[in-house]
């Protein structure tokens, strides 16, 4: 039996979108359940496909210790906090742009040192490693946005989606920084295991145009 | 005196039936090393740290490797190092003095390596290891037989009903040192290529090296000819194959043991195994999966390369078992 872990987070749809396109049966799924049996038809015939719902930043983490299978997740998380895991595919829909934001629409001038807030301090100190002026990047655990509003920090590195939230507040974006996506994770072991199944349900989602590069 | 109770991250200790756990599991395993007329060499956890700068700078080991050993300045102001893995160590202090010795050379040993490594899942800093290598005359190959004494070893660990064998399916993945070279090279982009074939990332196709997109997903390519002069090992690989499965007889696929010949497991750039690992790897390359793990619980593989550096002519096959994470795998 295949163990899934799904995000709870707004990768939620993505991934359920792409299990659809598998013919996992998600009629009975509730979002409630943090545990639940689901089937799925594929060459070999019926089976049961166990999914679990997990925080991202928790997700990786269950693929990690083989709790789970495989799983989806984005990028954003894989970046931050790094994941000994495959990575076979990245899904089209649910994408977002981790962008370089300030209370001014002008970049540091050269040789300047500045205050960098962000949820993902590791992955943004190498998104601006090389840059003419230096960061001093700390975390921050929410409303990231709110830093160069209230000047404790000059910028910000946060996931854009619509960019709603920039406008509201006068701030700007003025750098995209990656892209996000939401991503199949699977650990080396389970590959190995339910190669088959995988390579069948991964293709059964490429075919419902579904990945992206 | 109340003294800190916990131990360095990584490290573990067992107590009464844990320890007779991991004994009974070692018992079992040289008991059967033995019976195949494998003799036990016991090495030093303290070595010097120069030697494996030597291979560091040969390229025989990887740079991260030095990353990984714990060196220190002893009290007489030398350099040493702990034990981080004992094929190196095994094969410095063999090449020496085995001019001397009858070959074949089977040989086992047991005990503990220490290693840093990243604060990840199942990945200890000190871990038991057991492990066998066979030691021969150049060009005189032994991978089926470090192959099937791996395998059986396993099997052993793991238990030989029926009910635990349907519940623990062992996978066995072969691969070719260096077979996807050429491929990675003809890339538009080896370091992304590599990193994408590591991480079985279908974005490979879009980097110039079409027949990847096959390996990555399956193992191998569908046209066995563009491997270029890697190509006979790899079919030599399948015919290892078949030999393994015939040997194994009733415990084969798809029960018990499943067996599959997957380049992109072990893929790297150059010659040598998975970057961080066992970089000395230049032949047949193999790793051992349990249900429940999401690391290999053993590995091994072909690795004459090494021994030449050393200044000794020979055909070098081993392999080890991760017995720490063979007891997690099988509690």
């Amino acid at each position: 039996m295949i163990r899934i872990g799904l995000p709870k987070s707004r990768n939620l749809e993505s991934a359920l979108e792409a299990l659809r396109a598998a013919d996992v049966e998600l009629d009975g799924f509730s979002k409630r359940r943090l545990r639940q049996t689901v089937r799925w038809t594929g060459e070999d015939g019926t089976e049961d496909v166990e999914l679990f719902l997990l925080k991202d930043w928790d997700l990786p983490l269950y693929v990690e210790y083989g709790i789970a299978d495989c799983g989806f997740v984005g990028t954003d998380v894989l970046e931050e906090r790094g994941a000994d895991l495959l990575a076979p595919l990245r899904l089209a829909n649910g994408r977002s742009r981790m962008s370089l934001i300030g209370a001014t629409a002008e970049l540091p001038r050269d040789g300047a040192q500045i205050r960098v807030c962000s949820k993902y301090p590791q992955w943004t100190r190498r998104l601006l490693a090389g840059r003419p002026w230096g960061a001093e990047v700390f975390r921050l655990w929410g409303s990231v946005e709110l830093g160069p509003l209230l000047e404790l920090a000059e910028l910000a590195v946060d996931i854009v989606q619509t960019g709603a939230t920039i406008r509201e507040h006068d701030l700007h974006e003025l750098e995209i920084l990656s892209e996000i996506a939401p991503t199949l994770v699977v650990s080396r072991g389970a590959f190995q295991r339910h190669r088959k199944r995988l390579n069948e349900l991964m293709a059964r989602v490429e075919a419902a145009g579904l990945v992206g590069s | 005196m109340r003294l800190r109770s916990g131990l360095p991250l990584g490290v573990n200790a067992a107590f009464f039936d844990e320890a007779k756990r991991v004994r009974r599991l070692e018992a079992r395993l040289t008991e059967r090393l033995e019976g195949a007329g494998y003799d036990e060499v016991l090495l030093p956890i303290l070595d010097y740290y120069e030697p494996y700068q030597e291979l560091l700078g040969e390229r025989l080991l990887r740079g991260n490797q030095a990353d990984q050993l714990y060196r220190f300045v002893d009290r007489d102001g030398q350099l040493l190092a702990l034990r981080y893995d004992f094929t190196p160590m095994l094969a410095r202090l063999a090449a020496p003095q085995i001019g001397s010795w009858t070959l074949p050379a089977r040989l086992f040993y047991r005990g503990d390596v220490v290693r840093y490594q990243e604060p990840r899942p199942g990945r200890l800093r000190e871990s038991a290891q057991l492990g066998a290598e066979i030691l021969d005359a150049p060009d005189v190959g032994n991978e089926q037989e470090a192959l099937e004494l791996f395998v059986e070893l396993l099997l052993s660990a793991i238990g030989s009903d029926v009910a635990s064998a349907q519940e623990r399916p062992v996978e066995i993945v072969l691969g070719v040192a260096g077979a996807l070279d050429e491929l990675v090279a003809s890339s538009s982009d080896p370091a992304a290529t590599v990193e994408a074939l590591a991480r079985r990332d279908r974005r490979v196709a879009g980097l110039g090296a079409e027949p990847l997109l096959d390996v990555v997903k399956t193992g191998l390519p569908q046209d066995a000819s563009s491997l270029g002069e890697h190509a006979p090992a790899v079919e030599e690989l399948q015919q290892r194959r078949e030999r393994l499965l015939e040997a194994l007889g009733s415990d084969a696929a798809p029960r018990r043991v499943r067996v599959h010949v997957d380049l992109a497991e072990f893929a790297t750039f150059g010659s040598g195994g998975q970057e961080g690992e066992h970089p000395y790897y230049d032949g047949l390359m193999f790793r051992a999966y349990l249900a429940g793990a999401a690391q290999p619980v053993g590995n091994g593989g072909r690795y004459d390369g090494l021994f030449r550096a050393l200044g000794a002519d020979v055909s070098a096959t081993g392999f080890s078992l991760g017995l720490d994470q063979l007891l997690e795998a099988t509690s």
